[in-house]
């Protein structure tokens, strides 16, 4: 009985070997679970983190490249890829309700951000947001759209993944969309588009006060879910011109001053410097008929602007000089102590020939006349045209639309018009070759020499002086002075953006 | 004989050979336990580790946030309501009502290494929604950094409207800490505070502008135009530490997170 005991006993104690081992084992596994739990949660939210700095700048990316494509020089500038007509011509507004989409599938996939009735689609749920109180609770299905430049040759052809933002909306905005009262009216209005007034930095429901807002949306999503919606408020904004101080203004300095020969037997001829609108109504303040620029210490400037009048036939009582009116008495011409010196008009020159539209090419009055007829403007295709040297323009029997840079000879025509602005830096000269014809110049007229007869830049700070000699005999009517045509003929320099924010989404 | 021989063999064990047992088994269970006591004093210094770095990433992400959006909508959409629009992407301490502005890093305070003052609209879709004052401010006494938002009013002083909204928002931020503390962390996590200095939660970029250029320096650095209007880029570096030290050890734990919110919106 006793030995019997003792084995039983024996054999109750023989586990406990395995029930230590268990035990440490589970307690090496629990730290162990532990450290690979700590480990998880701290790669978790760097992934979080890693993929919310991700989605952000591919978001900033979309608007960033719907803000670089509306500058008309940009490579891919939605002017000039397809389809065409993505957007309304330049100077047509855009209208309230309707959206602008670029959109940005990676392959395999549809995006479609007007059918807000398909949530796989990644359907535009803000344009309701923001629209809704205006009448819109929903973005036109279907909406114009464009390819975004990673799914356009030649980076779709590379196999690099572009970022992943999903579409881009360019669309206008109102006071109600907004949420704001631009003209203190207490009264949101739904249905006008914004403009915005570069000079006063303010918002308008006026088209008159400066070019209209652009609003930019942008969706980026990742594969894991994560999302940001941001926005931009753009404007383009204008390269800054010198002031027009007249409707003509002739460069010069003490012992280099301005010369000007006007068509003497030409009573038509004009030169006014009050104030048009782009209608040929009269409008704002009268500026100068011809104002000499320059720096002309003291009382100096007399002898230039005698030199200037008397390059109009007399006598004083009768035309062509009456025909120059202005801000003061005819024949108008000024001296208002305004100038730049001849680096910054170079430089000046240099960002219009960056920003133009069109470069006339070199050579006879034929080829370049020729040229821009090819160029189609027209009130609602304004275009900066430069000519990198001598332009000859003689029986070219056109009006041309925008901004004319000649850093050259300009050899102009009593048959060609102009709406907007001429600028002549460099050479500064302006001559005629035929004398017939019967069109006028609408907006201003620069003439500046800042180079010598080589081409080399004059020294600061004094510019020389500008030529203007016209033929006795030469016809046509003239300038007229007129700040709608001058604003409307000023080269975009970049979109400006007026603000960013990010949509916070639920 | 042979049978009574086997059983005496198997008599058992001598009170000897049970103590000798049982003095190892309880070595074996102490020094086990004793493990056990110290790692899960590990895990609970590591899961408050933890809990301070989670805490400073999503304050840090807040903070970028805000810095990105800060002076929404921007000053030309003024409509002559003040809470409408921000007049400045940050505001500053003294003379904000007057309105002259601070040098920042001379003698802004805010905007300064430890208090950051953001006038931005977070949410402008909801009509009813003003510009605010989203406040960051380190509390020097519980070294606690708080953050208030405050609606923007006419001819109110941002410091003192949301002086009473700062709420905590991130524990135990030890940048601006003694020279002594400093020092001991100094000890563990050498190039943490360069110089044994405190290192400022919030640097700051200007926009300089000469002629049509505009650089991005430092703000001391950009003369006339430093101002808070045109800070550019806000650094902000955290230095968090846990609140109990390592159970091991008993050194403290920090761990450091450095972001850049940069401001996108126009400051006129």
């Amino acid at each position: 009985m006793w030995a019997r005991n003792t084995i039983r006993k024996r054999r109750r104690e023989a586990g406990i070997a395995l029930l230590i081992s268990i035990f440490v084992l589970l307690l090496i596994s629990v730290v162990a679970i532990a450290l690979i739990v700590s480990s998880g949660t701290e790669s978790a939210l760097a992934g979080n983190y890693r993929s919310s700095a991700g989605v952000y700048y591919a978001a900033l990316s979309g608007l960033e490249e719907a803000r670089g494509r509306l500058l008309a020089r940009n490579p891919n500038a939605f002017k000039i890829t397809n389809p065409t007509g993505f957007l309304p011509a330049p100077g047509t507004p855009l209208n309230i309700g309707d959206a602008y989409y670029v959109i940005n599938p990676v392959p395999g996939e549809t995006v479609a951000p007007w059918d807000v009735g398909t949530s796989t689609t990644y359907p535009d749920l803000e344009f309701g947001v923001e629209f809704a109180s205006s009448g819109y609770s929903q973005p036109p299905n279907s909406s114009p759209s464009a390819n975004s430049v990673w799914n356009r040759s030649p980076l779709n052809s590379l196999n690099v993944p572009g970022p992943l933002y999903k579409w881009v909306r360019i669309n206008a905005v109102s006071e109600k969309s907004l949420n704001l009262d631009v003209d203190h009216d207490n009264l949101a209005n739904s249905t006008t588009p914004l403009y915005y007034d570069g000079t006063l930095s303010r918002f308008s429901n006026s088209s008159l006060a400066g070019p209209q807002v652009l609003e930019i949306t942008s969706l980026a999503t990742l594969p894991n879910g994560s999302q940001k919606l941001v926005q931009y408020l753009v404007v383009p904004f204008p390269v800054a011109l010198p002031p027009f101080l007249g409707a003509l203004t002739l460069s010069g300095s003490p012992g280099a001053d301005p010369v000007f020969h006007a068509p003497a037997n030409n009573n038509g001829y004009a030169v006014k410097g009050d104030g048009w609108d782009c209608n040929g109504n009269p409008a704002g303040p009268p500026v100068s008929a011809i104002n000499i620029y320059g720096d002309y210490p003291g009382s100096s400037s007399g002898s230039a602007v005698n030199g200037v009048v008397g390059g109009i036939r007399p006598p004083s009582t009768s035309p062509p000089r009456t025909n120059y009116t202005g801000q003061g008495g005819a024949p108008d011409v000024e001296y208002l102590n305004a100038f730049q010196t001849p680096s910054q008009l170079n430089a000046l020159a240099q960002t219009i020939i960056q920003s133009a539209d069109a470069v006339v090419p070199a050579g006879s009055a034929a080829t370049q006349t020729s040229f821009m007829n090819s160029l189609n403007m027209s009130p609602s295709n304004m275009l900066t045209v430069v000519s990198n040297g001598d332009l000859d323009l003689s029986h070219w029997g056109n009006t041309g639309y925008g901004l004319l840079l000649v850093t050259g000879n300009f050899t102009m025509d009593p048959d060609n018009g102009w709406r907007g602005v001429i600028l002549v830096i460099g050479q500064g000269k302006i001559n005629n070759t035929d004398n017939n014809g019967s069109r006028e110049i609408d907006g201003a007229v620069f003439v500046a020499k800042t180079n010598d007869t080589s081409g080399v830049a004059l020294p600061d700070p004094n510019l020389e002086e500008a030529s203007v000699i016209f033929d006795d005999i030469m016809e046509g009517t003239g300038i007229r002075y007129s700040s709608c045509w001058i604003q409307k003929a000023q080269p975009i320099d970049s979109y400006r953006v007026l603000s960013f924010h990010e949509i916070p989404q639920p | 004989m042979n049978r009574r021989q086997g059983r005496r063999q198997q008599a058992g064990f001598t009170l000897i050979e049970l103590l000798t047992a049982l003095g190892i088994f309880l070595i074996v269970c102490g020094a086990a336990f004793t493990l056990l006591a110290s790692s899960q004093q590990r895990a609970r210094t590591e899961s408050q580790l933890l809990t301070s770095f989670q805490e400073a990433r999503l304050a840090l992400d807040q903070i970028v946030r805000d810095v990105n959006d800060a002076g929404y909508p921007p000053p030309s959409y003024s409509d002559g309501v003040p809470s409408h629009s921000a007049s400045t992407p940050f505001a500053w301490y003294p003379n904000y009502t007057i309105p002259t502005p601070c040098a920042v890093g001379i003698n802004c305070d805010p905007p300064s290494d430890f208090d950051i003052i953001i006038e931005t609209n977070p949410n402008r879709q909801d009509p009813s929604s003003k510009v605010q004052w989203i406040r960051y401010k380190l509390d020097p006494t519980t070294s606690t950094l708080m953050r208030g938002a405050a609606d923007k009013t006419s001819g109110g002083e941002p410091t003192v409207e949301t002086a009473d909204k700062l709420a905590p928002l991130v524990q135990n931020v030890v940048n601006n800490s003694s020279p002594a503390q400093i020092a001991q962390y100094q000890a563990i996590y050498p190039g943490m505070f360069p110089s044994g200095n405190p290192v400022p939660i919030f640097s700051y970029t200007c926009d300089k502008t000469s002629g049509s250029v505009t650089q991005i320096v430092s703000c001391p650095l950009a003369g006339a135009d430093n101002i808070p209007a045109n800070i550019r880029d806000v650094t902000v570096t955290l230095i968090v530490a846990s609140p109990l030290p390592d159970a091991t050890t008993g050194q403290p734990r920090l761990v450091q997170l450095v972001g850049r919110g940069r401001r996108i919106n126009p400051n006129q």
